[in-house]
């Protein structure tokens, strides 16, 4: 197509799109939603939404704590991937805002991220990949 | 008195996480999901001087898109507004936005919209972003579509487009706002 081409189209695999509720945590979620659509390998993409607090992971093992509410999502990609003991394992990394708008960014720490008001999320997987679970 | 403490509790070098109490009444389902065998992935070009909003919409509606899960790709705006979410002082939600933030003439770095359905069956654009604002600051929050401009360069954007299914924008009353959830097709709420 022309580099004046306003909308290109391809194909894909396997998508799921999820709203996830209050105070739920947003890496096991994530985890949940796969559990939820069959997925044992997933990119995660599209997402947005708030958290009561951030904890965003950092070098020494500790995090950094941006304090809501609430802390809006204002980018977020990562992956999940299914591990040899049978669980599945959400990494996702991003950018939050807090409620001045300024931004912070790093891996979101499990447990420690509680959705706020909703996480809107997509998951993809590869078009010709294995089968889901399900 | 002594702070009661279960042995290990204390050990996590992370915070723990608050758990806040909503206006409305707990809805037991916390996970609202769809899913499509096949979707279609889309190369979107926002044309320039539109409002983000048509320049999402439109394109994508010509070739019969009306629920997607979108990327931008970073580019310049002509005119950008936000709102971030501090605590409701209404106490009507816990959070509410604030009235529209001018960024000017801004750069935005990342975003993500999801595109959908108002109460009315019209297309929504829900977008978050992180955008450097023309005094130099990098900022972040609720992108607004219909007042944020693209600028004199088209913006790429990369579209995943949701068949089989719709986003609907419908009232929740948990958390007492109006939010996007999947639903079958023409299914009624």
């Amino acid at each position: 197509m022309s580099e004046a081409a306003i909308v290109e189209n391809g194909a894909m695999g396997r998508v799921a799109y999820a709203r996830i509720a209050p105070n739920e945590d947003l890496i096991q979620g994530v985890e949940k939603l796969c559990l939820a659509e069959g997925f044992k390998n997933a990119f995660v993409r599209g997402a947005l939404g708030s958290l009561v607090d951030a904890c965003l992971g950092t070098l020494d093992g500790k995090c950094l704590q941006i304090r809501g509410p609430a802390v809006e999502i204002v980018s977020l990609a990562g992956e999940v991937r299914s591990s040899e003991d049978g669980s599945l394992r959400a990494s996702l990394s991003g950018v939050v805002a807090d409620p001045d708008g300024n931004v912070y960014g790093g891996p979101f720490v499990p447990g420690s991220n509680p959705i706020c008001m909703t996480f809107e999320v997509t998951l993809e997987w590869l078009p010709a990949a294995e089968q889901p679970t399900r | 008195m002594l702070k009661p403490s279960l042995s290990g509790m204390d050990a996590s070098p992370f915070p723990r996480p608050r758990t806040l109490i909503h206006p409305g009444r707990f809805n037991p389902v916390r996970i609202h999901s769809k899913h499509s065998e096949r979707a279609r992935h889309i190369r979107l070009a926002l044309q320039p001087g539109l409002s983000l909003f048509e320049a999402l919409v439109s394109p994508l509606a010509g070739i019969g898109v009306k629920h997607a899960s979108t990327t931008i790709l970073g580019g310049w705006f002509a005119d950008l507004h936000y709102c971030v979410a501090p605590p409701d002082p209404s106490g009507k939600a816990v959070i509410a936005y604030t009235r529209p933030i001018p960024a000017g003439q801004a750069y935005m770095i990342f975003g993500n919209a999801t595109l959908g359905k108002n109460r009315h069956g019209k297309p929504l654009v829900h977008c978050h972003a992180a955008f450097r604002t023309a005094g130099g600051q990098t900022k972040g929050g609720h992108i607004l579509p219909e007042t944020s401009i693209v600028g004199p360069d088209m913006i790429p954007v990369l579209v995943t487009s949701l068949d089989g299914f719709e986003l609907r924008e419908t009232f929740d009353p948990e958390t007492n706002i109006p939010l996007l959830q999947p639903y079958e097709e023409g299914a009624d709420e």
